[in-house]
């Protein structure tokens, strides 16, 4: 135990930055979550930004997502808040709503531009009147799968498929390896599966209201629906589905345990480096009328702590990233494309490779693109492993489809008030 | 949390016979010297400031709905009744948990025994496979040993290879709720090298003319092990149990990794510490936690008294005669 100390005592050096020098420097600190590579990039549009702004030093660290929240909380708590913080939709109301951030349309943060990204999408940085948050990246939710295998199958993916063609399209795919491979990773443990499907009947998530926004009735029939699927075998068995993790290494497509899963369509490159296959991106399955549910999604966004003592060198960092063609170009698409339309039309210009992919993606889905939902409630953090764990009871067959559903609805109440 | 270190054997060795002595000074006199306390005071700062500050302040958190970002507010002993009467995941967390201590803790203490035995038996070259055997343990709560259980493990490692080979076909055994737990049980009894260095160092203090007079009288090995060996060995016996008994109340790590963070499939291995480290630092309830935390040591603390009080019935003291 004593061997945290000195860590503890770092951090605390480290967490005090945010006040100005004598020589009028300012240093702030700025955290972010993600793997080696996006740190590379996002070090290397900071080291930019500092040449740029020789009298502001930006302090950097990042951490893998669970872990990044686990200290955010704590630095939080502790008065050490970051200046400048990579946020998430999930965990935007539980810190903006209690006011750790700072709000963006008043004071310095004004400053930060946002005139040329999409008015939808930037509003998605708004809870309760305030602007908590200015989105980083803009990406959709999408079917990430194997070309060569659905090709084989019979099924083109790429054109948009029903939930029937897709199921006939997976019990193939798994059929052609024997099942070993299955059609898809299971998709009745994905909040945001669940969330395009119900999207696509015309409900949502979430209530404006923060509470949920469909029945028990409405996850009976998403259940049912992947029932049919693992029923067929086209999507993996329970123990495969459980291994599930939010990271593209981690999941089962990514271990090649399935040809297809549902996830971001800027984690392609990621998928496609785990798999070692030639993946693409496709849209979600939909009803026949074409109407899939999709969003302009915030991947990311990023905010100010409201306790900062250098808002004003935040800011400063905060409209370069979102807004400078450099740093655009830097970082890429790694998190999804630039937030900001003029850089976005620039670098679609010259994409090459997995860019090209997505810019094609995302440029050909944009006009059936729909708005984002709103901000989700405080708790929504834990919805996510709530639904997960609540359909392995019933993919390992401990608990009928019923049950599992009264337990998830009692659960998320008590989860969201 | 982890305010228990894992126990250092020289420490354990000595202080073994600790349960019945430690009441009695002995023949020195007990003076205080004021510059005790000057040495004393790098530990004592970093005792309050460090343990007694952080409980204290978590004892009070335990009565309050704290989120960590705005002030705690007072709710009585709300936490402690929602606890048992409101939280189902409460309660499986307190089923994996008496779980993995009812059937660790005694397959630990067996295994342990067994490899000292075996250990003890040999004279030349066990220095070596005592090294070899300790390892494990000095992995012990480490990150690395449970990634390696997670690898061995995990749809298609080598056990799934192993036991098909066999002909006995398993799922992923770290992704089923079937498995799951007991390959966490696995990698806590194969770290059993502390307990085994104890029960060594134990089995070298027994006479050996107790047990050779025993062979001379006609008693077989199973006999000697029975009326020798063990009461002999029922001190150390007792101290293992102790220790291994509120570790594994403890145990975090190998269910933080192996579980993948979450509790497992279908919150197989929700261990106690994990809901409690879930609900404090994934779900802004500082206070609840902090309530769990307090109900843990209460629960830890009735064990362990429970097993001091049983041990007048079963531990043998060679010097209790003497008293």
């Amino acid at each position: 135990m004593l061997a945290v100390v000195p860590f503890l005592l770092a951090g605390v050096a480290a967490c005090g930055g945010g006040g100005a020098g004598a020589d009028g420097e300012v240093a702030i600190t700025f955290v972010w979550w993600g793997s080696d590579g996006r740190a590379n990039l996002t070090k290397q549009a900071v080291d930019l930004f500092q040449q740029r702004n020789p009298k502001i030093k930006v302090q950097t660290s990042f951490s893998a997502y669970a872990a990044y929240w686990e200290k955010l909380a704590t630095q939080t708590a502790g008065g050490n808040a970051p200046d400048v913080l990579n946020m998430d939709g999930r965990y935007l109301a539980e810190y903006g709503g209690r006011n750790v951030l700072a709000d963006l349309n008043q004071g310095p943060g004004k400053s930060i531009s946002l005139t040329d990204v999409n008015p939808e999408l930037a509003a998605t940085g708004v809870y309760q009147g305030k602007r908590y948050a200015v989105p980083w990246a803009q990406n959709t939710p999408a079917m990430i799968y194997d070309p060569a295998a659905f090709t084989a199958a019979g099924a083109d993916p790429a054109n948009g498929m029903t939930w029937d063609q897709f199921a006939d399209a997976t019990q193939k795919v798994s059929a052609a390896s024997g099942f070993s491979v299955r059609g898809a990773t299971d998709f009745g443990i994905l909040d945001t599966a669940l969330e395009i499907w119900l999207r696509q009947q015309g409900k949502q998530l979430y209530t404006p209201a923060g509470k949920l926004g469909f029945t028990a009735d409405d996850l009976r029939r998403y259940w049912r629906l992947a029932g049919r699927f693992r029923d067929a075998k086209g999507v993996s068995p329970a123990d495969v589905t459980s291994s599930y993790n939010t990271s593209p290494e981690q999941s089962p497509l990514g271990k090649k345990l399935t040809s297809s899963e549902f996830a971001y369509d800027n984690l392609l490159p990621a998928y496609k480096t785990a798999s070692g296959k030639a993946l693409s991106v496709a849209p979600y399955p939909g009803d026949a009328s074409g109407n899939n549910g999709q969003y302009r999604r915030p991947a990311m966004f990023l905010s100010i702590s409201a306790r900062s003592k250098a808002q004003e060198a935040a800011a400063k960092l905060v409209d370069f990233l979102i807004n400078d063609p450099d740093a655009g170009r830097i970082l890429g698409t790694d998190r999804g494309l630039a937030p900001n339309l003029k850089v976005r039309a620039q670098l679609a210009q010259g994409a090459t490779g997995n860019d090209k992919t997505l810019y094609g993606y995302e440029s050909a889905l944009e006009p059936k693109l729909g708005a984002a939902p709103p901000v989700p409630p405080k708790g929504a953090g834990s919805i996510q492993k709530l639904l997960q764990r609540t359909y392995e009871e019933v993919a390992f067959g401990r608990m009928s489809v019923d049950d599992a559903v009264s337990r998830f609805m009692s659960e998320a109440e008590k989860a969201l008030t | 949390m982890t305010t228990f270190r894992a126990p250092d054997p020289v420490v354990a060795k000595v202080s073994v016979p600790f349960a019945r002595r430690s009441g009695r000074p002995g023949g020195r006199r007990r003076t205080s010297r004021p510059e005790a306390f000057v040495f004393l005071t790098p530990w004592l700062l970093g005792a309050v400031a460090l343990t007694v500050g952080p409980m204290v302040v978590s004892l009070y958190l335990s009565f309050t709905d704290y989120d960590m970002f705005t002030s705690p507010k007072w709710v009585g002993i709300d936490n402690f009744v929602r606890m048992f009467t409101d939280d189902d995941r409460y309660l499986q967390s307190v089923k994996v948990t008496a779980i993995y201590v009812l059937v660790s803790v005694p397959l630990k203490l067996i295994v342990s025994l067994l490899v000292a035995m075996l250990l003890n038996s040999r004279r030349g070259a066990n220095g070596f496979y005592r090294a070899a055997f300790y390892a494990p343990s000095l992995l012990g709560a480490s990150v690395a040993a449970a990634l390696v259980w997670r690898a061995l493990f995990t749809g298609g490692g080598p056990v799934n290879e192993l036991l098909a080979s066999l002909g006995w076909h398993t799922p992923s055994w770290i992704d089923d709720p079937k498995f799951s737990l007991a390959s966490i049980v696995l990698l806590g009894v194969w770290q059993f090298g502390a307990p085994m260095v104890i029960f060594l160092a134990g089995l070298k203090q027994i006479p050996p003319e107790l047990l050779e007079s025993a062979s001379i009288d006609g008693a077989g090995a199973l006999r000697r092990f029975w009326h020798i060996t063990l009461p002999m060995l029922s001190p150390v016996i007792f101290f293992n149990l102790v220790m291994e008994a509120i570790h594994a109340f403890q145990a975090f790590t190998p269910a933080f990794v192996i579980g993948g963070g979450r509790g497992g499939p279908a919150d197989a291995d929700l261990f106690y510490t994990l809901y409690l480290f879930e609900v404090g630092f994934q779900d802004f309830k500082m206070g609840y936690a902090s309530a769990m935390a307090w109900v843990l040591l209460a629960v830890i603390a009735i064990v362990t008294a429970i097993v001091f009080r049983t041990a007048r019935l079963w531990v043998f003291y060679e010097d209790a005669e003497a008293r």
